[in-house]
């Protein structure tokens, strides 16, 4: 595969002070300065907030409220590019202790691609991560900008032993999928302090732990099927490492760290050059079979991505981070954000206006659904309010990836509709105070299996 | 430019509620060939006045009521279809035109229309049919299978449905299309083979503890009679109990979601065809045994609710208890974490 690069400049460059969950970041710099490329434009002192860089080179016309792709507005600093190449001075930041590689990973504004800034997931208040995981399930090797697939297999090595050591974990562990043959024939046979390693699938009660021991590794790389899913963490967690999160937390309170291939690709990049997260590799489809993966900068608005895929007839549709739980924007000027991954259009034709009808009980909901759950019944509940019966019936487990409402032929939106029951839900909760067993513990309750 | 927006997904199944009724339609059509040519103009007049009459109802039932006319999604024309099939082709022509009225009226739209009715109203209809005006609806013969040739065409059938079990393939068909569940017709169709031949199990043996014989080996012999196929076995692999298999018991609001549900809903429904078929005769066994099942379905729904992932079932926490009394050198098993 091939990665084009963006190399004309949009006209302007929109980049959101907030690109992952947490605190907003209070703009450096004011109308009328002038910046440079990897320039640190954004800076919170909260903890769960991480900074944000300039990616190009030009003169800030604005700082005001704009399109965000997840379909929020978002104060963001609006940057006039000019044509130059000139860039802050980068210095790598190699034999740091932990300590300041966290740091130095919110100074390079690495977020994970489901929001959360990486320096708190792996070094969350209050917790202890002893595994970190680097999900490479939903994204293709080429998610980052390696030039082949031995480079992905030793840089993602790299950086999951960076991970580690910044999370200050004993263990570590690749997730591969098992379709993805060119990754698996990648990671095949790679060295891990002088010991051979094998790919090996997990299957039933055969998790990470089970490898850990077998390959006499703390490094190993397993592979599972695909999961979607917004929600997919705790799920995920439990797949591979057979640990049980409870409802209402996340993993990092099992000591469970996972990052994505995007982050992990960064930390390498900022720690072997210095340069911060400004430009990401997003892919766009639609319209035609052509998938294209484009290196853009941070900032860049969805129009002049989809310009340059070549795109020019009438669009309905534009759809951020894949069709089956994606976003979809109602402006096309909106930026490439650091979680963003993939562009999808459709045509006016494509766009699909069904009406829902009854549900006919035909279970492919139940069928499909990856976490056991019966999507037509929460569905129903939702639908009526009775939102203490779907909690009886587990609707907190929802990954959240859509398939049962793909699949129903009768059109019902049922992911939308146990959305609103888990945000009634959530809401109604919000206020109580805590469970009784956090009074004995700080934090969440959880505590471990 | 304005763009559309809406949640996601953003891609959906090109397959609908239309598709799957008339998927349906399509695969009972060859069986409704044969029907006809067997048993000529009057059996074409019953499937003729049933569909009419179902969709007709249909459609004046929802305007009366100023719903949605939801005719053309071909779900009243199947019932029709399904419903005619089951009538002896010797019928006067206002039964299949009753029993449609009455499956479509009371079977559907008096339970709440599609998705809502508790039992098959393909069933409801021909029930009551049958307790009013039983002389008319009882087929002229009794069909069974002597030969193998009478698996692809039945002379002595009585109702349309019989006369070709093969026909019916089209059924199958949408399993593997996965239009209709695989999960409910297998158990049924397991059950209905395990149970006569378990029965001439039981049997055998019963006769040799009646003869007082002490001999192992001939309760061992009594191991075989599993294997050869029981009397009871030819009489129930008709034609009607193979439609009642791929279309009556799949019908997808009558039977339960769950999957574990679905398998016991097609145990059950198996397991009640037996019994009735057994006393009395596989035509009558088959609708009462699935209109049972249909009462339970409900029960069996709700007790096979899946608990929330990663929870151990019964099975799996004995296990772990006894597992976990080993000491740990003595294991092969999968060693958790750490
Ligand atoms: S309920 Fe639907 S969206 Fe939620 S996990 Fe199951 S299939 Fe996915
Ligand atoms: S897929 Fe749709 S119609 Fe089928 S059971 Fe689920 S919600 Fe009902």
């Amino acid at each position: 595969m091939e990665i084009k690069k963006l190399d004309t400049l949009p006209e302007k460059i929109i980049i959101p002070l907030r690109q992952h969950r947490g605190a907003v970041c209070e703009p450096l710099v004011k109308k009328g300065d002038r910046v440079l490329i990897g320039q640190k434009i954004g800076e919170s002192a909260e903890y769960q907030s991480s900074a944000v860089h300039s990616s190009v080179c030009g003169e800030v016309i604005a700082i005001e409220e704009a399109a965000h792709p997840d379909g929020n507005k978002v104060m963001s600093v609006i940057i006039q590019p000019e044509d130059s190449n000139e860039s802050v001075a980068f210095s790598a930041c190699k034999d740091v202790k932990p300590d300041q590689l966290a740091k130095f990973i919110k100074e390079s504004g690495i977020v994970e691609h489901y929001g959360i800034p990486t320096h708190t997931v792996l070094r969350p208040k209050g917790k202890k991560i002893d595994t970190v995981l680097i999900n490479a399930t939903s994204s293709e090797w080429i998610g980052g900008t390696f030039k082949t697939p031995g480079d992905y297999a030793s840089q993602m090595l790299d950086a999951l032993k960076l991970l580690m050591k910044a999370a200050g974990a004993k263990k570590g562990a690749i997730v591969l999928r098992t379709d993805d043959k060119e990754s698996i024939d990648a990671f095949e046979g790679i060295e891990v302090n002088k010991k051979k390693l094998k790919v090996a699938p997990l299957i039933g009660s055969r998790n990470v732990g089970y490898y850990f021991n077998e390959q006499n590794s703390d490094i190993v790389i397993v592979s599972q099927e695909r999961i979607f899913g917004k929600k997919i963490l705790n799920f995920f967690t439990y797949r591979v490492t057979g640990r049980k999160v409870k409802i209402g937390c996340d993993p990092t309170d099992v000591g469970v760290a996972v990052c994505g291939i995007k982050s992990a690709k960064a930390l390498y990049d900022a720690v072997q050059t210095g340069v911060p997260f400004y430009d990401t590799v997003v892919s766009v489809e639609g319209v035609s079979n052509k998938m294209e993966y484009i290196l853009v900068r941070i900032g860049t608005p969805f129009k002049d991505v989809i310009d340059s895929y070549g795109y020019t007839g009438a669009i309905g549709k534009i759809i951020a981070n894949g069709v089956r739980t994606g976003v979809a924007q109602y402006t096309d000027q909106v930026p490439v954000t650091k979680g963003t991954t993939r562009i999808t259009i459709q045509k006016p034709e494509e766009v699909i206006r069904d009406e829902a009808i009854e549900c006919i009980h035909c279970a492919r909901c139940v069928d499909v659904c990856p976490v056991e759950l019966i999507p037509s019944r929460l569905a129903v509940m939702a639908d009526q309010g009775r939102f203490d019966e779907s909690r009886q019936i587990h609707v907190e487990n929802c990954i959240e990836c859509g398939d049962c409402a793909a699949v129903c032929p009768s059109k019902i939106p049922i992911l939308q509709l146990i959305r609103y029951a888990k945000d009634a839900i959530e809401m109604a909760y919000e206020d109580l105070p805590e469970k009784e067993s956090s009074n004995l513990k700080v934090g969440c309750g959880c505590g471990g299996e | 430019m304005t763009y559309t927006i809406s949640a996601p997904p953003h891609k959906k199944t090109k397959l609908d509620f239309k598709t799957l009724n008339f998927s349906k339609i399509i695969a009972l059509l060859p069986l409704c060939l044969a029907a006809i040519y067997f048993f000529g103009i009057p059996a074409l007049g019953i499937i003729v006045a049933s569909v009419v009459t179902a969709v007709v109802t249909e459609f004046a039932i929802q305007t009366i009521f100023k719903q949605k006319i939801t005719i053309g999604d071909g779900h009243a024309a199947m019932l029709g279809l399904m419903l005619a099939l089951l009538i002896p082709p010797e019928a006067p022509i206002w039964i299949p035109i009753f029993a449609a009225f009455f499956a479509i009226t009371i079977g559907k739209h008096v339970f709440g229309g599609i998705g809502s009715y508790i039992f098959n109203p393909v069933l409801v209809a021909w029930i009551f049919t049958r307790s009013a005006w039983a002389s008319y609806m009882t087929p002229a013969s009794i069909p069974h299978i002597g030969q193998f040739s009478d698996l692809i065409l039945e002379h002595g059938a009585g109702l349309m449905v019989g006369v070709s079990p093969i026909l019916l393939i089209g059924g199958v068909y949408l399993i593997y299309k996965r239009y209709i569940d695989w999960r409910v017709p297998l158990a049924f169709f397991a059950t209905m083979i395990i149970l006569p031949q378990t029965l001439l199990f039981v049997s055998g043996v019963m006769a040799l503890v009646h003869e007082g014989s002490l001999n192992p080996l001939m309760y061992m012999s009594q191991m075989f009679a599993l294997l050869s196929p029981s009397p009871e076995l030819s009489y129930s692999m008709i034609g009607i109990v193979f439609f009642g298999i791929l279309f009556l018991a799949t019908d997808t609001a009558t039977s339960p979601v769950t999957k574990k549900g679905r398998i016991v809903y097609g145990i059950t429904c198996g397991l009640l065809v037996f019994i009735y078929g057994y006393f009395a005769n596989y035509v009558d066994g088959l609708i009462y045994g699935i209109f049972l099942a249909n009462c339970v379905a409900s029960f069996i729904e709700m007790n096979t609710m899946p608990a929330s992932f990663g929870t151990m079932s019964c099975a799996e926490k004995a296990y772990r208890r006894v597992m976990d009394k080993i000491p740990s050198s003595l294991k092969f098993e999968v060693v958790n974490n750490e």
